[in-house]
């Protein structure tokens, strides 16, 4: 038996769900499609494992990246959680000394 | 004497899905979006901006364009994709306007959505997501449909379910369907959402290939009114590559007839983003960090040229004859079809990046 104790209501659902062996329909967020928490180097190799078929320059790929919140992308997520991240910075490769890192809100 | 009048039929050219004379390109628009809400207007035969709008409440965020059947607005996907926007090409007036989104709920069309053929409705894709307090509640998607003539606070006319991982929609010229692109290739009536026809992307069911790979969320279609996307496999058959090396196929949809075709040209030698039909030959063009022109008649790499940079989106001239590039940067470029020689290129003003944009040509 577990010695783990639900603390909050939502924790006791879970263990209820698992000890009734009903477990909701688990459905990938589609809302924010594109997105995964992976960390796929993305831009430093190409499918053939080279660099030939990478986008070129890098910078013309930045925001097709970030604005669908493009899988592999190393880039704040723009189409929900920065959207702000590239404002005033149309393009990127004459704006991206002005891109910033992003932190969690405290 | 009897005067004989032989009439001849006209031999039409060889052309894919062409009735007609090859339209004169000078009279070309091109369409084109960037950041942060410009919306293009470039005349093809002078190579420069026509005009310069701006829509309003864009959010940083211009994507799919998709032009009415008569050339006059453009619906602009916008706002991080929450929003459709209707531009008039003569004014840069916002004529139509749905927002998506409404309180608790936050609606995402992610690049599909398309015009029925007579211009009245706009067919959407939709992905809601309830925003809890403490949770995001995904729900089912949904296409809805929405009148033209809505104005700026458009609501859907009607919606129905549909199927998830849809990035593309494309009206069928008979204006009864439409095609949706998901994991397969779905046909809903327009009128009902009725599902008519499910064929294979994923399931493609083609000897010795494996399940493919599609990016498709570049919606051109014009001139020859037929869709065409590279999609990447690999085949285990007597004379493929090697395991590793995947093969590059031409998907085509035939939006007159329905017909659905997929043709391998090569082993995958370079990326190819997105692609559009010749209306002049059996050719087609797709573009990446290239510029690749495809015998659609043979199955073969016709030619391959490098580019200076990357462009996501590739278009064509109405008579075939030039190439237009744009997607990723700040400049469109416009190619010989032929010799796929440069002609010229345009920056466009302050130099924003077009992204995700459609490169759309509507010919006046």
């Amino acid at each position: 038996m577990s010695t783990l104790k639900p603390v909050n209501e939502k924790a006791r659902l879970l263990l209820e769900a698992a000890e009734s062996g009903h477990v909701a329909e688990v459905t990938a967020m589609e809302s924010v499609a594109g997105c995964a928490t992976t960390f796929d180097p993305g831009w430093e190799v190409d499918p053939f494992g080279g660099v030939a078929s990478l986008c070129q320059p890098m910078e013309a790929d930045l925001y097709g990246c970030s604005d669908p919140c493009w899988w592999p992308a190393q880039v704040p997520d723009t189409l929900n959680t920065y959207p702000a991240w590239d404002a005033n910075k149309p393009s990127a490769q004459n704006d991206w000394r002005e891109l910033d890192a992003v932190f969690p809100e405290k | 004497m009897i005067l004989k009048v032989l009439v001849f039929a006209l031999p039409l050219a060889l052309l894919l899905g062409c009735s007609h004379a090859p339209a004169n390109r000078s009279s070309d628009l091109l369409i084109t979006g960037a950041k942060p809400d410009h919306l293009f207007v470039i005349s093809a035969g002078t190579r420069t901006v026509r005009s310069d709008f701006h829509i309003p409440d864009a959010n940083d965020s211009v994507g799919a364009i998709v032009p009415s059947p008569d050339g006059k607005i453009a619906y602009v996907l916008v706002n991080r994709m929450e929003s459709i926007a209707g531009v008039d090409l003569a004014s840069g007036k916002e004529v139509f306007r749905a927002d998506l989104s409404s309180p608790g709920e936050r609606v995402k069309c992610m690049f599909a959505f398309d015009i029925t053929p007579d211009g009245r409705e706009l067919i959407v894709y939709e992905l809601p997501t309830k925003l809890g307090l403490d949770e995001y509640l995904v729900e089912e998607p949904r296409f809805a449909v929405f009148s033209t003539a809505a104005g700026l606070e458009a609501q859907p006319l009607r919606q129905f379910p549909a199927p998830r991982r849809v990035h593309l929609l494309l009206a069928k010229k008979d204006g009864t369907s439409f095609y949706a692109f998901g994991f397969e290739l779905f046909e809903y009536a327009v009128a009902d959402g009725r599902l008519i026809a499910q064929r294979g992307i994923r399931s493609w069911e083609r000897p010795g290939h494996s399940i493919p790979d599609l990016l498709a969320i570049w919606p051109v279609t014009e001139p020859t009114g037929v869709f065409a996307s590279p999609i990447y496999s690999t085949v285990n058959a007597p004379g493929a590559p090697p395991e590793e090396v995947p093969t590059t196929s031409l998907m085509t949809l035939d939006l007159k007839n329905g017909r659905l075709d997929y043709r391998d040209f090569e082993p995958t030698a370079a990326l190819i983003f997105s692609t559009v039909m010749s209306p002049a030959r059996a050719e087609a063009f797709g573009v990446y960090a290239q510029l690749t022109k495809i015998d659609t008649a043979h199955g073969s790499l016709a030619k391959r040229v490098n580019l200076d940079h990357t462009f996501y989106a590739v278009n064509i001239s109405s008579d075939g004859q030039e190439v237009y590039l744009g997607g990723a940067m700040c400049d469109v470029a416009f190619y010989d079809a032929a010799t796929l020689n440069k002609k010229a290129n345009l920056r466009l003003p302050g130099c924003p990046d077009q992204v995700l944009a459609s490169l759309r040509v509507i010919h006046r």
